[in-house]
């Protein structure tokens, strides 16, 4: 039986994810502008809303340097440190 | 992707915002990850032509998706 | 080592080919004498970590990297090349990441200076970006099949390019420094004559320009930039590192006058500049100035300040390649946009 080695290499761990809060009320939302055209637009209405519709204890907004790399090492570090929630956006 | 499953990684409940053209890439991309689980809010395509007044509406239309993404 | 099977290897190139694992043409199975060889050749542990390949951030060892380089159909002693290319692209600045997630359409050029061009053969003259040479189309080719298989750029997957361009195939040249006028993409950047380097460029399809009847830098110089001018959007601006390929009848237009490296890039940064009223977006073809930078201006559609095509001259990249006979040259557009990717050399170590 001949051998064919694999090109390949799996990088997946499995991951687990967060558990949510029961609501927004009283918890730190960071809105995450991943630096696309638009994005701006989307987070600044939803940061409205949110002022509307819940009672958060704070609203942060972050900014991606770029849309095309993951959030440096230092930013996201910075958020994990601040936020009870998070909503980013927005790809397209 | 990478930084939501960072996020989630790191307990922190992540809504993600994309559009719906990009539903297999983030699919492929959080499974590559090994995140499984991971799940997105999703928003029509295209968002470039759009006026400011256009992109706000989606986050109207897109706002209760949002805070059941990161609620229980 | 067993006989040869054809229809064993047959079996192995339609099960590659059903894994998602080759670029859409038969692979050379990869056997492990195969992959061995090539591991030997290139004096390397196995083992050894040459970088992590955005987006997925698979570790590419010299043996997953030969593993590839074999299905690619690379001779063995192609492997040195193919570790340095493979160890620039997933260089921070390249953003291989973006590069391949983008809905754009780039793809790693290679572009090989130095000794190792006439040692390997790697086609640097007539057809430079065609196909017919082994060295060319197969280290194109290998560094496409990391980019899938280590990267996960598997098209319509995470890669997203709207359109991508057949570069994506292979996509590999040698500059033609025999018949220059000027050093070397790589000596302009510091490496020795003597020395033998990778630059990858995320690049575009390459564009042709057609001069043939120029006789002198005045004529030919003006084309080059009416061509270099509609990159991407003709009011696109703020480009970053972008490749002018001049065929070695154009240099030698340039050279004969006097002219250095220096001079052209000087004279195309000062020429593809327009005031900020011309790049308003939304009227004459959608694309202009983005909304940040003309808040910098009170009044947008009168204001009189030059943004230039490309950053600086220094993003304007210069070579010379293809046949001796012919006055076409090409730009091969990078993907710079938002700041993206840059041009980076490694040394080929043998």
């Amino acid at each position: 039986m001949t051998e064919y080695l694999d090109p390949t290499d799996s990088v997946a761990v499995p991951r687990k994810t967060a558990s949510r809060p029961m609501s927004l009320d009283g918890k730190v939302i960071t809105l995450l502008d991943i630096s696309k055209a638009q994005g701006n637009h989307l987070l600044d209405r939803l940061e409205e809303l949110l002022r509307e519709r819940a009672t958060p204890k704070a609203i942060i907004r972050k900014k991606k340097p770029t849309f095309a790399r993951p959030a440096p090492d230092a930013l996201r570090k910075e958020i994990v440190g601040a936020t009870d929630v998070l909503v980013e956006g927005l790809a397209d | 992707m990478h930084d939501g499953v960072f996020f989630e990684d790191n307990g922190i409940p992540v809504a993600t915002v994309i559009s719906s053209e990009f539903v297999r890439a983030a699919r492929a991309q959080a499974d590559a990850l090994g995140a499984a689980d991971y799940r997105t809010v999703v928003v029509a395509h295209p968002i470039q032509p759009l006026t400011r007044e256009e992109v706000r509406a989606l986050a109207d239309r897109a706002f209760d998706d949002i805070v059941r993404r990161i609620t229980a | 080592m067993s006989p040869a099977d054809p229809e064993l290897d047959a079996d192995a190139i339609e099960s590659l080919f059903n894994r998602g694992v080759t670029d859409g043409l038969p692979v050379v199975p990869p056997t492990r004498p195969l992959v061995e060889r090539a591991i030997a050749a290139s004096g390397r542990d196995a083992g050894e970590l040459i970088a992590l390949v955005p987006p997925n951030y698979g570790r590419a060892t010299v043996e997953k990297i030969a593993v590839n380089a074999v299905m690619a159909g690379c001779r063995p002693e192609y492997l040195p090349v193919v570790l340095a290319a493979v160890e620039a692209m997933c260089d921070e600045a390249f953003d291989l990441h973006g590069v391949s997630a983008t809905t754009n359409a780039p793809a790693p050029l290679v572009i090989v200076n130095g000794p190792i061009r006439a040692e390997l053969e790697i086609n640097s003259g007539a057809g430079v970006f065609g196909p017919g040479w082994r060295a060319n189309a197969t280290i194109g080719r290998a560094v496409r099949l990391v980019c899938v298989n280590l990267g996960g750029a598997r098209p319509g997957d995470v890669s997203m390019s709207t359109l991508a361009h057949p570069g994506r195939y292979a996509y590999c040249i040698g500059e033609h420094e025999e018949a220059s006028p000027w050093e070397s993409l790589a000596v302009e950047h510091g490496f020795g004559p003597e020395q033998s380097t990778v630059a990858l460029l995320a690049a575009d399809a390459p564009l042709g320009v057609y001069a043939q009847r120029s006789r002198t830098p005045e004529d030919l110089m003006p084309t080059l930039a009416a061509s270099m001018a509609v990159i991407s959007h003709h009011r696109m601006t703020h480009w970053g590192d972008t490749l002018l390929v001049l065929s070695p009848e154009h240099a030698k237009i340039l050279g004969d006058a006097g002219w250095k490296k220096g001079d052209v890039r000087r004279w195309l940064h000062e020429r593809l500049q327009w005031p900020v009223r011309e790049l308003l977006p939304g009227r004459d073809g959608g694309e202009g100035l983005p909304e940040h930078v003309l808040a910098k201006y009170r009044d947008p559609g009168r204001e009189t300040t030059l943004i230039p095509k490309f950053r600086s001259p220094e993003h304007i990249k210069v070579v010379v390649a293809g046949g001796t006979a012919g006055r076409f040259s090409a730009i091969v557009p990078g993907w710079t946009f938002s700041k993206g990717s840059n041009l980076v050399f490694r040394r080929i170590h043998r």
